[in-house]
């Protein structure tokens, strides 16, 4: 199997606790299905490509294409700056949640300059290339989901997902995700998938004053996503 | 004549369609070579493409052996497990790999080898950016592949350099069995590699990424703008690029080249990589430029069909010659003869019937020119008549007969060389000239001697001494009338004589003596011309020649059916002689 990948990702999270200071602790787990077939071969060469005779293909990684997300009623607070860290011939996830009103700041690890754009917006992001360890920041201002590529390198693509909530979690390769600590209400979880939600019922999450919550999720096979 | 003319018509049809054959044919020919170029060019496109595809595979066998190695292996695992990559342990891995790489000899040893570990890092690059690593190749397909276990090739472009990559899995095979890593080989297009992917096909080929030149096995700067246009026309699966899509004339300076493009698979598609299958376009073949380019072996006897050839020809001249000998030389050779025997008088027509087409109107026209002349004698007869006077009455013409019976050696020397005067034996109509002495033809006019003719006539006639010769004013003779005998009654006589049986000779038959006046008459003037001439007349009998006058009254009789002869003594040569002159009318 191949690693679930989860350095290089960070949430900068100003006020995370807000109102009233009240907030449990949420967590809980994605029962997730066998990974869906591995897509076609992409840049197929003069041959299709072939398995090694030594040991069992990995099954395409599942775990770094999702995101669950909490959305409340209450207006959330924006976060300051969500960091995004390009490592060479891929972002280091390949999708990540964003808060309506964050910066997203792009930092460029790899010794390659980089000329990004949205493929659904090409003004979200200024113009111009990143070059090595050089960053570059956007602010998405209503929730939305953008591919993020570049057209020199059709390969490199990496999704944004805008949500207006501050409540976004990653996933491990086990489908276990945390929150931490949210505020007392009520709240409807959703999973996204790499390039749309997942088309399953919104569970209704009931955040309790105090204590740990866990919530449990399942994701129907073949990981099917709203139209 | 008309089936000569349908020969040398067909004749003339058969050049025709062999002289259009012959410049019409290059163009064909063109057509077939250009299409066996497009052919040609098609299957070296399809060549080169299962070449590339047999080199992939190969490089991919390449590719696991290297992954297989056991240091690439213990290298590759030591350097996953390290959170942070650092230079010693890139050199350390990348000394390994190049210990891997002197292993790979020949055209197989790769331009590059890039060493990941399961993270997707690179540990070190071998050959290629030597100096940089950590940076994670992850996310490009070949990488993710070889990753998660497949083994596959793929194109890349680094650096303006077109590489064929390989990429494979690095398992570690001590329990517990997983994956290490992956390795990455590279190949560079180069000009070498086109050059002996092209080496038995009698082609050329280029590779080029967008507009831009990759590497050719030929130096050739070649037009752009249409390779690239047909590379934008062609979609769907790339391996039937070949065969899917048409060649296209491309230019290099001044020479114009067939070419056949392909779109090249990979990471590099995306940058519209192809390559390019061309040959140098074939001239132009007229006629003139095709029998420039024939050889001598093409007209030798094991390719030429001479014997076919030489075969026709004879037969064509054979039918023509014989149509010509058939229908013109023949009949005119029949027509030329007929001609020499009217001629000769041998006929008095040419044979009409007897000439086909033409000759038979030729013949038409000769006898109605024979006919006109017929009358147009009659005529001048008739004018002359009337210009002259009639001829003695009853008279159907004169014979001398002297003037060939008498011996050339006479008593008193030979006869002069002057012309004897007119013996017309006429008939009627225009009839055949008989042959024998040559008579005036009819409508000439007589020649009339300007000079007073060497001799004198005395005529004699029956009952009447001879006149002289102004008496005979109507005569039409320009020689002296000479004097009528009267026509003497029928007499029987038996066989006749010739005159040349020596009328002085004796008289043997049965009118020994019977005189006959007439005869007599005649006789008697004869001897007194002979006389007054000074010729002897001794031996010179009555019965003689009264014999010789009857033989040669009934010889004429028979001849000419007239009813009587006169007999007229006259001077010739100042010598007498006797002619005979038939009487058509007794009266």
């Amino acid at each position: 199997m191949k690693p679930f990948r989860v350095w290089l990702v960070s949430f900068t999270v100003v006020g995370a606790v807000a109102g009233n200071g009240l907030a449990g602790n949420v967590s809980g787990r994605l029962e997730l299905p066998p990974p869906p077939e591995r897509p076609p071969v992409a840049s197929k060469g003069f041959l299709d490509r072939v398995e090694n005779p030594l040991a069992p293909v990995k099954p395409p990684p599942v775990a770094p294409h999702l995101l669950v997300v909490l959305e409340g009623e209450a207006k959330p607070e924006s976060p300051a700056q969500v960091s995004w860290d390009l490592v060479g011939e891929s972002f280091a996830r390949p999708v990540i949640g964003v808060p309506v009103g964050a910066e997203v700041v792009i930092k460029n690890v790899s010794n390659t300059a980089r000329s990004l754009v949205a493929a659904e917006d090409p003004k979200l992001i200024p113009s111009g290339p990143i070059n090595p360890t050089g960053p570059k920041s956007f602010r998405p201002t209503e929730a939305n989901i953008y591919t993020i590529g570049d057209r020199d390198a059709p390969h490199l693509k990496g999704t944004v997902v805008v949500v207006n909530t501050k409540y976004i979690a990653t996933v491990d390769a086990t489908g276990k995700f945390d929150f931490g600590d949210v505020p007392e209400g009520s709240y409807k979880l959703r999973v996204f998938f790499k390039s749309g939600w997942i088309d399953r019922p919104d569970d209704t999450v009931n955040v309790p004053a105090k204590g740990k919550h866990e919530v449990s999720a399942k994701i129907p096979a073949g990981y099917p996503l709203k139209k | 004549m008309f089936f000569s003319k349908i020969w040398f018509f067909l004749v003339a049809v058969a050049a025709a369609i062999a002289l259009t054959i012959a410049l019409v044919m290059p163009r064909p020919a063109q057509r077939a070579m250009v299409n066996e170029e497009h052919q040609r060019i098609t299957v070296a496109c399809g060549v080169i493409d299962i070449l590339l595809t047999d080199d992939a595979r190969n490089r991919i066998d390449l590719a696991g052996s290297f992954a297989r190695t056991s240091e690439i292996v213990g290298a590759l695992e030591s350097a996953s497990g390290a959170d942070k990559l650092d230079d010693a342990r890139m050199k350390q891995v990348r000394g390994v790999g190049e210990g891997v790489m002197k292993t790979i000899q020949g055209s197989r040893k790769p331009d590059f080898a890039i060493l990941i570990d399961k993270r997707g890092r690179v540990v070190a690059r071998v050959q290629l950016d030597e100096n940089d690593y950590g940076d994670v190749l992850a996310g490009r397909p070949l990488v993710d592949d070889a990753l998660a276990g497949y083994l596959r090739d793929d194109l890349w472009v680094q650096n303006g350099t077109m590489y064929f990559v390989t990429a494979s899995p690095v398992v570690k095979r001590d329990p517990p069995v997983e994956y290490v890593g992956a390795i990455v080989l590279g190949h560079a297009v180069t000009n070498e590699l086109s050059k002996k992917l092209v080496g038995s096909l009698g082609v050329d080929v280029g590779f080029y990424l967008g507009g831009d030149t990759v590497a050719g096995s030929k130096t050739l700067a070649l037009d752009m703008t249409p390779m690239t246009a047909a590379v934008a026309k062609l979609k769907g699966d790339l391996s039937g690029d070949c065969a899917a899509t048409h060649p296209i004339q491309v230019r290099a300076g001044n020479e114009d080249y067939t070419a056949l493009v392909a779109r090249l698979p990979g990471e590099a598609a995306q940058k519209k990589a192809f390559y390019t299958v061309y040959t140098k376009r074939p001239q132009e073949l007229g006629f003139a430029a095709t029998l420039k380019i024939v050889r001598q072996g093409d007209l030798s006897m094991a390719t030429f069909p001479w014997i076919i050839v030489g075969a026709v020809f004879l037969i064509a001249l054979a039918v023509g010659i014989g149509l010509m000998f058939f229908e013109a030389d023949r009949p005119l050779r029949r027509l030329t003869a007929d001609a020499v025997r009217l001629a000769k008088g041998e006929t008095e027509r040419l044979a009409e019937d007897a000439h086909p087409g033409k000759f038979g109107s030729i013949a038409r026209s000769v006898n109605i020119a024979i006919d006109k002349l017929g009358r147009d004698a009659k005529s001048a007869k008739k004018d002359l008549d009337g210009l002259l006077g009639p001829a003695p009455e009853g008279s159907l013409g004169t014979i001398d007969l002297l003037a060939t019976a008498l011996p050339s050696s006479r008593p008193g020397g030979p006869a002069p060389a002057v012309a004897a005067p007119p013996s017309e034996f006429r008939f009627s109509g225009s009839g055949p000239t008989p042959s024998g002495p040559q008579h005036p033809r009819p409508g000439t006019p007589p020649p009339r001697p300007a000079t007073p003719p060497p001799f004198k006539t005395v005529q004699t006639q029956p009952g009447h001494t001879p006149a002289p010769p102004s008496a005979l004013g109507g005569s039409r003779h320009p020689t002296p009338a000479p004097l009528p005998v009267p026509t003497p009654a029928p007499a029987s006589v038996s066989a006749p004589l010739s005159l040349d049986d020596d009328i002085l000779g004796g008289f043997e038959s049965e009118g020994r003596g019977t005189v006959d006046p007439y005869f007599k008459s005649v006789y008697d003037q004869f001897v007194s011309t002979k006389q007054s001439c000074g010729e002897p007349t001794a031996g010179l009998t009555y019965e003689k020649f009264a014999e010789k006058l009857v033989r040669n009254r009934d010889d004429l009789t028979s001849k000419t059916g007239c009813k009587d002869v006169r007999f007229t003594v006259y001077v010739k040569d100042g010598k007498a002689a006797l002619k005979a002159t038939p009487v058509k009318d007794e009266a």
